[in-house]
């Protein structure tokens, strides 16, 4: 793709909008959830305790241990991997995991939403409840995902294709 | 914490035995939580609103622990086919329980809910299901259970489904250490 092109300019925005969209969820788990609170540690500890309350709902995960371990690590994973998106660098690589990423969320709101399991998601901080509209939402962020990794790919292969040297004409009684 | 529930609620019978009962008798205990029970009987749930009226009946004279109790552990049986009278009995002596059946006159299942504030149902427990379903409305409870907390003159999002003891623990000490 070269620079410029439709096409990487999609890449970019779709880039952009993932990494957006990941900051976000980041942001709204670790955030404090009361209005007019302010950041600190102990909001940040509680914040994450009602993270684990979602996570637990969702029945998925066998012991208290686990669910506390994902809840702590769920935020900054998202925090850190909707940074390395924004940074665009080794983008097959971060739109891969962010795929992944999204088709975990989905086949999980999937089967609590089959289940009929009356939760809050916690997607995008507590109070979220699931319903259709997060499978819809949630979709169209794994298409998202799944789209800028192909563009990624693409976009690295006709670099490639572009940079490589011209063949060299065949040359008669060259020996 | 407050929280919004029906007896007839499979997920609600499973919080209140995994989750509240250890609350109860630790956090509750201690004096850590002040844990407030909200009625919030949903429609599909044939008896769930009459064994809100047992249970109300039962608080009237002091016994609202017994016959909470009672009539979530034998939820099963009694979600067949409304039995959950005998389970009441079950929790408390025959004087108190003659004390219930008296509050309970004119409450009995063939006593339709009220559909509105202009069209009550004669039964006098009503009004206090009625009172916790308004409160229940302004959340808003979509399913049960569904649980408010409030610390420090603060209100956290609501949150529901069922969550294990030690990881609702988590969250409490979490509010107190601050």
């Amino acid at each position: 793709m070269r620079n410029g092109s439709p096409g990487r300019i999609l890449l970019v925005l779709g880039r952009i909008a993932l990494a957006g969209i990941l900051l976000f969820a980041a942001y709204a788990k670790l955030k404090p959830q009361v209005p007019g609170m302010h950041w600190s540690k102990a909001s940040v500890k509680t914040s994450v305790a009602m993270f684990a309350m979602n996570v637990d709902s969702f029945q998925m995960l066998s012991t208290p241990r686990q669910v506390s371990l994902v809840a702590h690590l769920l935020p900054f994973c998202e925090l850190g991997l909707g940074l390395w998106l924004l940074t665009g660098i080794l983008l097959r690589f971060s739109s891969v995991i962010a795929t992944l990423v999204f088709a975990g969320f989905f086949t999980l709101i999937v089967r609590t939403y089959l289940l009929g399991l009356e939760i809050n998601c916690g997607c995008f901080g507590p109070g979220e409840k699931l319903g259709p509209r997060n499978l819809i939402v949630d979709g169209s962020l794994l298409a998202l995902a799944i789209a800028v990794t192909v563009g990624a790919f693409l976009s690295r292969r006709k670099s490639r294709l572009e940079d490589a040297p011209a063949a060299a004409p065949a040359t008669l009684g060259a020996d | 914490m407050e929280v919004f529930s029906d007896y007839q609620c499979p997920s609600c019978g499973s919080l209140y035995e995994q989750t509240l009962r250890p609350m109860i008798n630790d956090y509750v205990a201690s004096g850590k939580v002040y844990l407030v029970h909200r009625d919030f009987p949903l429609p599909m749930h044939a008896y769930g609103y009459e064994a809100a009226r047992w249970v109300n009946a039962a608080a009237r004279i002091g016994k609202f622990e017994e016959a909470e109790a009672a009539l979530y552990d034998n939820q099963k049986a009694w979600s067949i086919d409304g039995s959950m009278e005998k389970y009441v009995a079950g929790a408390m002596n025959a004087a108190d329980f003659k004390r219930v059946q008296k509050l309970m006159v004119g409450c009995g299942i063939e006593v339709k809910p009220p559909t509105g504030p202009d069209n009550p149902s004669g039964c006098p427990l009503d009004a206090n299901i009625e009172a916790d379903k308004q409160l229940g409305n302004q959340v808003p409870v979509k399913a049960t259970p569904t649980f408010i907390t409030s610390y420090k003159g603060q209100k956290y999002p609501a949150a529901s489904g069922v969550i294990s003891w030690p990881v609702m623990k988590q969250y409490f000490d979490s509010l107190l250490a601050q």
